[in-house]
């Protein structure tokens, strides 16, 4: 039962890296507090509800998911986030508003009863001696791949350095020619859609209503404070720390300590190490 | 000028001739409901349920002859909020009496505020031993839920080794007080139990002790979004080839969330469920379509528990001859009503009725077995 341990801590890393990924890039990168971003989460989550209630089939969530919170994202960057970049605590009011409006129009859609989501690879799969959900291998299986290629990309890529660039002197970005009004709406929109697509891949193992995505805002928060703001291996360090606390706590003693744990150690980071562990700021 | 005056008085007399007729409500009943916060789900099937059974007692004569209106206010809120919403009611609108559907911090805040001054109806599944004059309760409390249905499902499904997972407050804690008692009696043992806080909402550590501790059957009072997250992972790790899962407030909407992928061999105890195949629960299902469409809010335990408070109010009322709480404090014992549930007697202020063991396997609820007039051990003893 031991190796079951060791495969729920690594579905709960994986699916807390790819749910603060999207929070790291918004906040880490573009200076915005999201307090959307678990509604983003909470949007893929309904991505199948809204597939299967149009009667389409179920290859195209993924699509259907990508082009919901895609949209949804750059409507919420061109109406609102756009103006307030550089402003970090009115971002912070203003996406808190934003949250709340989500999450009264997906009440409004979809009413606010739990929604059912089946598992697309049901059964459960035998690893050493241990059954585990072959849904859950097969996402693990995704995140590693979809993190190996954002690492390498992003080793390569100059997208990073822009951002930046932009965040830190608007003015002289635009003058060596960054088109800062796309960039940042792009870092946005692709940050809100990973969001989306966490929410896409957890819908079928956790439960779906309009109240989900606070729960995935507070977890991010955490792994990001932890980890520090920035860098890929931030993100991975305060996911693993953040996650790892709570199901290992969680599994020696009970969900209470687990939970008190990751308080406590988010606390005496924002006390004693403000920056994380692994922080680009400095 | 004495033509004006006759004019003018005839003129004012014609709404007081309205007013004595029929149709003009003279009772006024307060009726709380969560419109907002965590029990919010529930607000629309409570209001239609409240509805209905508005409907039905002005049909049948009203209550002592007098028809009667019912005004909502949303209780969904902090319990001293929800306290000064009650207040306006009774004090402002003239309300004469209470049902309400919330939980137990608001009914501790209301009854504080009601001192035994109007007759107040408490609804909703709850943990028991609550008592004060003006009190009567029809939910169901721990007892009812298990005492005839942890021996039937014992023997029906061949379990006898029991874990019990809660959410962290006295509900779950009282119910597995008492469970741990009934698995005794029936010869079972309690293999494991555990507690979880509000804001858990991954169960892989708990579904892992359930599986080390070799249960074959599992309580679950844990409620809302933290029962749906516990048996979706349930399922999904195929824990229910291990063991049967029996809830006691596992209603229409938790199972459809769940889903029924989730849902072999889950079973679900309680006084009331929209499948209910017995003439007076199809009847009142085909009603309650018939009022608010097809695709109205789903009916379930709570919700409809709203129609039972307002029945037993009329049944009382009409028994003791007035909505005066010291008569309906001497005529409560022994009233007996009929309602979609069955037959309902009040017992210690509380009221003994029919439970329902559902089967949720395939995402909807069978009714495999009822237990009629089952009275409350949680009761008050008069």
């Amino acid at each position: 039962m031991s190796f079951a341990l060791i495969l729920n801590l690594v579905w709960h890393v994986g699916t807390l890296a790819l749910i603060a990924l999207g929070l790291a890039i918004v906040f880490g990168k573009l200076r915005i507090l999201n307090m959307a971003h678990g509604e983003f989460v909470m949007i893929g989550a309904y991505s199948p509800v809204i597939t299967s209630s149009m009667g389409l089939p179920g290859w195209l969530q993924l699509p259907v998911c990508l082009l919901t919170v895609g949209l949804v994202a750059l409507a919420v960057e061109r109406t609102v986030v756009c103006r307030l970049y550089g402003r970090m605590f009115d971002s912070l009011l203003a996406t808190w508003g934003i949250s709340i409006l989500l999450r009264e129009a997906v009440e409004l859609i979809f009413g606010r009863g739990y929604q059912s989501v089946s598992l697309p690879i049901p059964g459960t799969v035998q690893i050493f001696g241990t059954s585990y959900p072959a849904y859950r291998i097969a996402i693990i299986g995704c995140i590693a791949l979809g993190f190996a290629i954002l690492a390498w990309w992003n080793s390569r890529s100059m997208v990073a350095t822009r951002i930046k660039a932009m965040v830190e002197n608007p003015g002289l970005a635009q003058a060596v020619g960054i088109n800062t009004g796309r960039l940042s709406a792009w870092a946005f929109v692709f940050g809100c859609c990973t969001a989306g697509l966490a929410g896409l891949a957890l819908a079928p193992t956790i439960r779906v209503e309009p109240m989900m995505g606070l729960d995935y805002l507070i977890k991010s928060f955490f792994a990001l404070v932890v980890g520090g703001l920035g860098t890929l291996e931030g993100l991975g360090l305060g996911a693993g720390i953040i996650a790892g606390t709570q199901s290992l706590v969680g599994a020696a003693l009970n969900q209470t300590y687990g939970y008190l744990a990751v308080l406590s150690l988010s606390i005496l980071f924002l006390w004693l190490k403000p920056d994380g562990i692994h922080s680009a700021l400095r | 000028m004495t033509g004006n005056l006759a004019k003018l008085f005839a003129c004012a007399a014609l709404p007081l001739a309205l007013a004595s007729g029929p149709v003009i409500a003279e009772i006024k009943i307060g009726v709380l409901v969560p419109d907002s916060g965590p029990g919010g789900l529930f607000g629309p099937s409570t209001r239609n349920s409240a509805m209905l059974a508005a409907d039905k007692i002005n049909r049948s004569g009203g209550i002592n002859g007098e028809q009667i209106e019912l005004i909502f206010a949303d209780v969904g809120v902090p319990p001293a909020e929800a306290a000064q919403a009650a207040l306006r009611l009774w004090k402002g609108e003239g309300v004469e009496a209470f049902v309400g559907m919330h939980d137990s911090a608001v009914r501790e805040a209301l009854l504080g505020r009601f001192a035994g001054q109007v007759p107040y109806v408490y609804t909703p599944v709850y943990e028991g031993n609550s008592c004060a004059p003006g009190l009567y309760i029809t939910g169901e409390t721990p007892s009812q839920q298990l005492a005839p249905v942890i021996p039937f499902v014992m023997d029906k499904e061949s379990v006898s080794k029991w874990y019990l997972i809660g959410h962290d407050y006295n509900w779950p804690r009282d119910t597995n007080a008492l469970a741990r008692q009934f698995i005794a009696d029936a010869g079972g043992d309690v293999v494991g139990e555990e507690y979880v806080p509000f804001t858990v909402s991954d169960f892989d550590s708990s579904l892992q002790r359930i599986g080390d501790s070799g249960a074959d059957a599992v309580l679950v009072t844990l409620v809302g979004g933290g029962s749906v997250g516990f048996n979706v992972s349930f399922g999904s790790f195929g824990m229910d080839e291990q063991a049967i899962r029996l809830g006691t407030l596992i209603e229409e909407n938790t199972l459809a969330g769940i889903g029924a992928d989730n849902a072999n061999r889950l079973y679900s105890s309680a006084g009331y469920f929209g499948s209910i195949e017995t003439e007076a629960a199809a009847t009142f299902a085909a009603e309650y379509a018939a009022a608010f469409g097809t695709d109205a809010p789903a009916l379930n335990g709570l919700g409809q528990s709203a129609y039972e408070g307002l029945m037993l109010l009329a049944a009382l009322a009409n028994k003791a001859g007035s909505l005066n709480v010291q008569a309906m404090d001497a005529a409560a014992e022994g009233t007996a009503w009929s309602t979609p549930r069955g037959d309902n007697t009040l017992k210690g202020r509380h009221m003994a009725q029919t439970i329902y063991l559902a089967d949720g396997t395939g995402g909807t609820f069978t009714i495999i077995a009822s237990f009629e007039n089952v009275s409350s051990s949680e009761a008050c003893s008069s």
